[in-house]
Order: structure tokens, then sequence, then C-alpha cells
């Protein structure tokens, strides 16, 4: 595959995502006030794409909040409308994906795919981009993830002083470079230095944050619920928490749902909504047994989905270091502190 | 495009059987061919209200027309208890791994069941009953809290006639209608003779008596890997994708529900 870099001026980014616009639904990504957020792409509108990771995690697009699965008794998929064209997307957020794939993608064969999201991951075009910043809650390298894409994208944009740094990481991004070639001009020696130099710089900040905040290396974190298991590192961390489910909602590993049946007059709909393992009824049985009754076993349960099942499951860790849910806690439940008790009562 | 999981299949009520106050039994059928093996699971849903997993508790062998009997719990088994003939439900399934009856053949076998966990063991009887002659000892301890509580009494007492089985049943509180045992299931696994270390042993019930029902077979001399449970979790999807029905590193939907003591025993509060 050819991966050589090309280069777009500012001025013809515009241009680019209009030619995109022909055959994608363009999603790019804004900031407002000090927050930054997905919209659809409007000509002519100035884009920006070295900003931190979005408000909103990447799964949001992959599996709905709120979906329709299924409709009566039809076998079809209820989807309609353009393919979607993701611009910004940050390397954490591709980690995610990771998760979202082995979940719902069939894994080729040993598991039942999910038909929504298979489409939807095919006709997906993934732009990446390199995170020219950080925020002060990214963690990203203590879980194996740098801070500019290098897998899990279909083109990816590394910022420059004047334009952008344009690599293909897919042959269904190289198909898509190829229809804008007018566009883009070889990069030059010194386009490919400044990349490396504004990377660095990235990371060496994502690497004062893990510092200044003493975030353990994801190469400490074997082990650490088994041992931990009965710590009373839960029952502290629990006590403010108020269970409202953001740090699940907004995790871009976070993959649990609900089906839920709805009508009206003339027909009948499933939705698959969102879920929490932190909220109450999550785990509850019928007659009303609860595994995990206390809001501390929940807690620990979120981790342990974390931080044990899916390193056994599929070998990696289910935390991207993205630092939303430290972001969204109304109780201040920092996900790099608790880490670092994990692994401190247990060196 | 593959198959879509979440597909409801079209059913339609024939007969809805008061079993017990607060257990109905429903009879289905599909509008389209489904099966299942003993020990796997449907998605029942009424449409509209809700769904939830309910292992049949028919007999395997007969697929035009299913049955699962319905403990009233909570608003959507409100629901299907209001169910009448002629009304249209969705299935899914089957789903999820059942009983490896063919693994049971020419072994020593012993069921042991309480409460609404007759449901599903009722389906696995009916498959054993089938096979008959090709174990080498069926055993059925069952209990239950009260007479009137019994799920299936009639028919499962109507199981003492059977030359292929030993059975004994017992109640914790016994009543006028009530001349057998009366105490914990447990208490009457005494009279099971069979050879622990080799024999297969089935248990499905209430979380409490699983766990202690267990623990007594180990203690009996019962191998971890031959003691079969059927695990009750929550599951939504039944497919393994919406997190629900997590044990450990599996998924009851998936992985189970029917798992093997040594699969999961070392996983905490398997219990709760």
């Amino acid at each position: 595959m050819n991966i050589s870099p090309y280069y777009l001026s500012n001025t013809d980014l515009n241009r680019f995502l209009e030619d995109l616009s022909a055959c994608f639904q363009v999603y790019i990504p804004i900031q407002k006030e000090n927050q930054r957020f997905y919209k659809e792409f409007v000509p002519g509108e100035p884009v920006s794409l070295g900003m931190p990771r979005t408000f909103e995690p990447l799964k949001a697009f992959l599996t709905r909040a709120r979906e329709t699965v299924a409709k009566d008794f039809n076998e079809k998929t209820p989807r309609q409308g353009k393919p979607i064209a993701i611009l910004g997307a940050k390397a954490c957020d591709l980690k995610g994906l990771k998760i979202q794939d082995h979940v719902f993608s069939g894994r080729d064969g040993a598991d039942i795919p999910d038909p929504l999201y298979v489409d939807f991951r095919r006709d997906t075009l993934i732009i990446a981009s390199d995170c020219a910043s950080c925020l002060e809650t990214c963690f990203c390298m203590s879980l194996g993830v740098s801070p500019h894409p290098q897998e899990n994208f279909d083109i990816n944009f590394s910022t420059l002083q004047d334009g952008y740094l344009v690599e293909t990481g897919s042959d269904k991004g190289k198909s898509v470079i190829e229809k804008s070639l007018k566009l883009l001009s070889p990069a030059s020696l010194d386009h490919l230095r400044e990349r490396d130099n504004l990377r660095a710089k990235t990371a060496a900040s994502v690497m004062d944050n893990i510092k200044k905040n003493s975030v353990p290396d994801q190469e400490h974190f074997k082990g650490i619920i088994e041992k931990n298991y009965g710590s009373e590192i839960w029952q502290q961390e629990a006590r403010s928490c108020v269970e409202c489910g953001c740090c699940t909602i907004i995790c871009p590993t976070c993959h649990c749902f609900l089906l839920y049946d709805q009508k009206d007059e003339k027909s009948m709909a499933r939705l698959r909504v969102w879920d929490s393992c932190m909220l109450k009824d999550y785990a509850r049985v019928a007659g009303g047994g609860n595994p995990r009754a206390k809001l501390w076993m929940r807690l620990r349960n979120r981790f342990e989905k974390k931080f044990d099942f899916f390193p056994k499951v599929a070998g990696i860790y289910a935390c991207t270091g993205c630092g939303r849910c430290i972001s969204g806690c109304p109780a201040k439940i920092d996900i790099r502190r608790v880490l670092h008790k994990l692994v401190e009562a247990h060196v | 495009m593959c198959k879509n999981p979440y597909r409801l299949i079209k059913a339609q009520v024939l007969d809805v059987i008061t079993e017990t106050p607060s257990i109905k039994t429903i009879r289905f059928k599909p509008e389209e061919p489904m099966s299942f093996s003993t020990g796997q699971f449907f998605e029942i849903t009424v449409p509209g209200v809700g769904g939830a997993p309910f292992t049949p508790s028919s007999r395997p062998s007969q697929k035009d027309v299913f049955e699962v009997s319905v403990m009233r719990v909570g608003k959507l088994t409100r629901v299907i208890h209001e169910l009448k003939p002629g009304d249209i439900i969705g299935a899914r399934g089957p789903l999820g791994n059942g009983y490896p009856i063919d693994y049971f053949r020419g072994k020593e076998i012993l069921v042991l069941g309480g409460g609404c966990g007759f449901a599903p063991l009722r389906s696995l009887m009916y498959s054993l009953f089938e096979l008959s002659g090709q174990f080498k000892q069926l055993y059925f301890r069952g209990g239950c809290k009260n007479p009137g509580e019994f799920l299936y009494r009639r028919e499962i007492e109507g199981w003492y006639e059977r030359k292929d089985l030993n059975i004994q049943l017992t109640v914790d509180k016994g009543d006028d209608t009530w001349k057998g045992n009366v105490g914990l299931v447990l208490n009457i696994l005494d009279s099971v003779h069979i050879d622990y270390k080799t024999a297969i042993a089935i248990v499905c019930g209430p979380p409490v008596m699983m766990k202690f029902g267990t623990k007594k077979l180990l203690e009996m001399g019962f191998s971890d890997e031959h003691i079969y449970l059927s695990m009750e979790k929550n599951m939504s999807c039944g497919i393994g994708k919406c997190g629900h029905c997590r044990i450990g590193t599996y998924y009851a939907c998936k992985d189970g529900p029917v798992f093997t003591y040594s699969k999961i025993k070392s996983f905490p509060e398997i219990w709760d």
C-alpha cells in the first residue's frame, strides 16, 4: 500500500472536503467555548484538525445512542442515507474502535456480527488527525497510544503551519485520495521534519501530564483487578459517585446496550439504547436478584471490564487514555488516581 | 449483508395455562420454523412492551409448538400473564448452548432442581426420557417451597411410575395435599446411590439452591467438570454484545447459559 505522504494546503482543505461531500455526509470537529463537538460540514466554513479529542466519543457514529435495530418482524435493518466521513478522529478514539470492532464485527466468524455495525463500519470513511496539543486530562501514552494516529484510519492528516500532511492507511482511503490528487502535492522533507517536531512536542506534553498526575504505565496493569478485588479502594472511590453513568456513556470503549420495544398503531420496533453498568438495575435479574447491588461493586465491575475482561478476551486494555470520564465526572472520580492506587497497592 | 440477529419471528399464542398462583405456561406457534436443544433459550417479546430470555419447558423434538413457563415478577411478565390465545408475540432464538446430551449417554445422571428451575428441567427430562435405556442410571431430586407453588406437580409426580427413573420430591413446607418428603432438597440426596466420581449432575433452580446444591455435590465427591449449572443472568441481546450477562470472561448468553462448574468456579461471586 502506498502510504507516502502528500501535502495539502490550508486553502485546498475546503475544496477537498467539498469533493468529499459528493459521496459522503462529512462531519468535522468544531470548537465551542472550551469544548469540541462534531457537526456536519458546510462548504466554506473554516476547518481546524489539530485540536484534541471531541466531547463525544467516535463510537457515537457507529452504534448510535438510540437506534432502531429491527422493525416489526422484518429482516431488514433500518438505516439509510449517504455514508459518513468523519474528520479529525483521534488516536485514542481509534483504539476505542478496536474494542467496538471486537464486540460488534463478528471477528471473522468467531462471533455473531451486528449487521448495522458491520455495514456502517464498512461504509464510513475515517479521516484521522494528529493532536497538535493535548488537554490536561489526556494520558493516552500510558495506554500505549500515541497522540498521532498510527493505525485503524483510512486517511490521516497532520497539521502543519500552513497546511496538512496527508497519509493513507487503507485501500478505501487511497481511492478517496486518488480522486483529489489535483489538490495534493508530494510532501517535502521539510514538511516531514515539521510534522515530526510537532508530534514530538505533543507527545512531550502528554508525558508531562502523565508524570504530573502519577499515571502508571499499562505495563504495570497485569493482575491489578484480581489483586485488588477485596481492596477498600472501591468503596473509597465510589463514595462520591452519583451514579449518573456519564463515565461509561462518553467512554470510547464502552459498548453496553439494552434492547427495548416500542409500538404505535401501525408498527413496532426494537431499539438499541446505550446502557451503563454503573446503573443499579443493569445486572438485576427477574425476581429482584442483583449481583452488584452496591455502587462500589459496580465501580469495581467497570474497572474489571476494562482492565481484566478485555485484556483476557481481546488482548487489549479497554481504556484509551482519552480522559473523557475524568472531565465528565461530576464527582471527580479520576481514573488516573484509581489506576495509581491499584498499581501502588500491589507493587 | 449478514442476518439480522435482532429480528423477531412472529408467533401466535395458542394457550395460556395457569400452573401455580404465580406461574403460567404460554404455548405458542411460530410462523417460521424454529428449534432448540434442551438448555438453550429464546428471547420472547410482547410487541411494544419488551422482551426477556426464557428457556423453553417443552419437548425439543416438538418443532412447531413451544412452551415457556413464566413467573410473574415484573412489568413484562405481568403482561405475559395477561396474554390470550390468538395474541401475537415475537420470538428470537435459539440462543446459547444447551446440555451436551450425547456426552451424557452411558453415564449415571443426577438431575437436581428447585422452584422455577423445573421449567428448563422438564425439557431436559423429556430429552433424557427419549433416550431411555441409554443411561446407566437416572435420578431426579426436586424441591419446592410448598405444594401450591410446585410447578407441573401432577406431571412430575407421574414420573414416580417410570421404571427408568429414580425420583424423590420434597417441599420446604407441606400441606394437606402433600404426602411426601418435607425439608430441603439437599436432604434427599443421600438416597442417590451412584458413583459420584464419574456421575453427571445437573443443577437448576434459584441461586441459593444452586450454590448450596453445588457445594453439597462437591462434598459428595462429584467432580467440578461433571456438575452442569444453568446460570440465570439478565441477557438482553442474547449474542454476547450488550454486556449484561457477563460471568468472569464469559457471557452467559453465548458461552452458556449451561456451564460446567469447573468453567466458572474461579470467578468471584458467581452465585450472586
